[in-house]
C-alpha cells in the first residue's frame, strides 16, 4: 500500500492555532504562521520526552492527591479529615448518589484515565504502532475533551473552604491533598497539549 | 490561499473544499473535525460577547450562595472562592481558581470584542495576531462550566448540614456558561480569520 499524501510528504505545515496551511520553507530556522504568527513545527518539538516527564510527575503526585486529606472539617467536637474517596462515600451515604457518581468520575476516574491513556498513547507513538490508529486517535480526543472536568473537586473544595468559616461552629481547612490534586490536573492538561497526536499516524519505522 | 489543507490531528492532506454551512466536516482518516462553518455574521459574535460580558459582571457582583448557620450569615462570590484558598495559604491553588473562573473568561470576552469591533467597522485591530493567540490561550483555561458543576457539588454537600440559598450570581453563572460555549462555537478560529481576511487593512 502506498503511503497517503501528508503535510510532511508535501512539505506543508499546518498552524495549530488558526489552521492555515503554509509551505515549509526549509531555509528558515523557525518558521511562523503568516496569519497569526504562531511558531510552526512539522511536529511539536520534543513531544514524547516532554509529555513523558509530565505524565510521570502527574502519576507520582496522584498518590498524595488520593492519600492526603483534601480538606479537614474542624468542629467543636472533632476534626474530620476528608480524602477525595471519603468525600465521594459521604455523598453516597447522604443519599445523593448522582452527585457521588459525578464526583467519582470527575475526580477519580478521569485523572487516572488521563494518565493511563496518555501513557498508552506515548508508548504506541514511540513504537510507531500501525494498528488501531483510529481508536488511539479517538482516545486522545476523549482525553482532550474530558481533561478539564477533573477540576471539579478543586472548585468544590475552594467553595466549601470559603463558605464554612463560622467561628465556634465549623471551619473547613484545605489540605495538601487538594494541592497535589490540582497539580495532577494541571500537569495532565499540559501533557495533553504537549503530546503531538500526529505522531500516532506517522509511518512505521520499518516496512 | 493554498489549494491543499492539512489535517492538524493526523497530517493527512485534503483538497480544500468550501466550508460547510452548518455542522462540520471530518478528516477522512482520523475523523478529527476539519472544517467548521465560516459564513456567520460578525454581529452574532459581538452580540453574544456583549451578552456574556454583562453576565460576567453580574456573576462577579453578587454572591453565589448564602448560608445561614447559628444566626450568622455567610456568603461568597466568585472571586471570594479564590480568595478563600489564598487565605488558607494555598496561593498556587488560589491563582489556578482565579485564572480559570475569573481572569480567563474575562480576557476571553474582552479580547474577542477587541478583535471583532474593529472588523465589524471594516478595519483590523492593532496587534491582531498577538491578540488572537492570547484569545486561543485563555480559551483553553476558561473552565466556567466545570466551576458551575463544582459549586453544585459543594451546595449538595452543605445542604445536608445547613440551610443554603442560591444567589443571583449562581443563575447568571449558569447562563454565562451557556453564553461562553456559544461564543466559542460562533467564533471558531477558522471563522475569525474568515472575517479578518475580508478586511483589507
Amino acid at each position: 500500500m502506498s503511503s497517503p499524501a501528508t503535510g510532511r510528504s508535501l512539505g506543508l505545515l499546518v498552524c495549530l492555532e488558526c489552521r492555515s496551511t503554509v509551505r515549509n520553507a526549509r531555509h528558515l530556522a523557525a518558521p511562523r504562521c503568516p496569519r497569526c504568527f504562531t511558531r510552526l513545527h512539522e511536529r511539536k518539538p520534543h513531544s514524547l520526552a516532554i509529555t513523558t516527564v509530565l505524565i510521570v510527575s502527574a502519576a507520582l503526585l496522584y498518590v498524595p492527591a488520593n492519600l492526603l486529606p483534601v480538606m479537614t472539617t474542624r468542629t467543636i467536637l472533632d476534626d474530620e479529615q476528608d480524602t477525595i474517596m471519603s468525600g465521594v462515600l459521604e455523598l453516597l451515604h447522604s443519599g445523593s448518589w448522582p452527585i457521588a457518581l459525578l464526583v467519582f468520575i470527575a475526580s477519580i476516574v478521569v485523572p487516572l484515565l488521563k494518565i493511563l491513556a496518555l501513557a498508552v498513547l506515548l508508548y504506541s507513538a514511540w513504537r510507531r504502532e500501525s494498528r488501531l490508529r483510529l481508536q488511539r486517535s479517538e482516545l486522545y480526543r476523549l482525553v482532550e475533551f474530558i481533561g478539564r472536568w477533573s477540576m471539579l473537586d478543586i472548585y468544590a473544595v475552594s467553595f466549601l473552604a470559603t463558605l464554612v468559616q463560622v467561628k465556634s461552629f465549623a471551619n473547613i481547612i484545605v489540605g495538601w491533598g487538594a494541592w497535589s490534586f490540582g497539580a495532577v490536573v494541571v500537569l495532565t492538561l499540559i501533557a495533553t497539549r504537549t503530546f503531538d497526536e500526529r505522531l500516532l499516524w506517522d509511518a512505521p519505522a520499518r516496512g | 490561499m493554498s489549494m491543499v489543507m492539512v489535517c492538524p490531528a493526523c497530517d493527512l492532506a485534503h483538497r480544500r473544499a468550501a466550508p460547510p454551512l452548518q455542522g462540520r466536516t471530518e478528516c477522512v482518516r482520523c475523523r478529527a473535525p476539519l472544517q467548521r462553518p465560516e459564513s456567520r455574521p460578525v454581529e452574532t459574535a459581538i452580540a453574544l460577547a456583549i451578552c456574556a460580558l454583562v453576565l460576567l459582571v453580574l456573576s462577579n457582583a453578587y454572591p453565589l450562595v448564602e448560608m445561614h448557620v447559628n444566626g450568622a450569615t455567610r456568603d461568597t462570590t466568585l472571586v471570594g472562592a479564590a480568595w478563600g484558598m489564598y487565605q488558607q495559604h494555598y496561593p498556587t491553588l488560589a491563582a489556578l481558581v482565579l485564572l480559570t473562573t475569573v481572569i480567563a473568561p474575562l480576557v476571553q470576552i474582552i479580547a474577542l470584542l477587541y478583535l471583532l469591533i474593529p472588523l465589524w467597522r471594516g478595519r483590523r485591530a492593532r496587534g491582531q495576531s498577538a491578540m488572537f493567540r492570547v484569545l486561543m490561550w485563555v480559551r483553553r483555561w476558561s473552565f466556567m462550566e466545570v466551576f458551575m458543576l463544582g459549586s453544585l457539588v459543594a451546595l449538595v454537600r452543605l445542604s445536608s448540614y445547613t440551610h443554603v440559598i442560591p444567589g443571583v450570581s449562581l443563575w447568571s453563572c449558569a447562563l454565562l456558561m451557556i453564553g461562553l460555549s456559544a461564543l466559542t462555537t460562533v467564533s471558531s478560529p477558522e471563522q475569525f480569520w474568515a472575517w479578518a481576511e475580508k478586511c483589507p487593512r
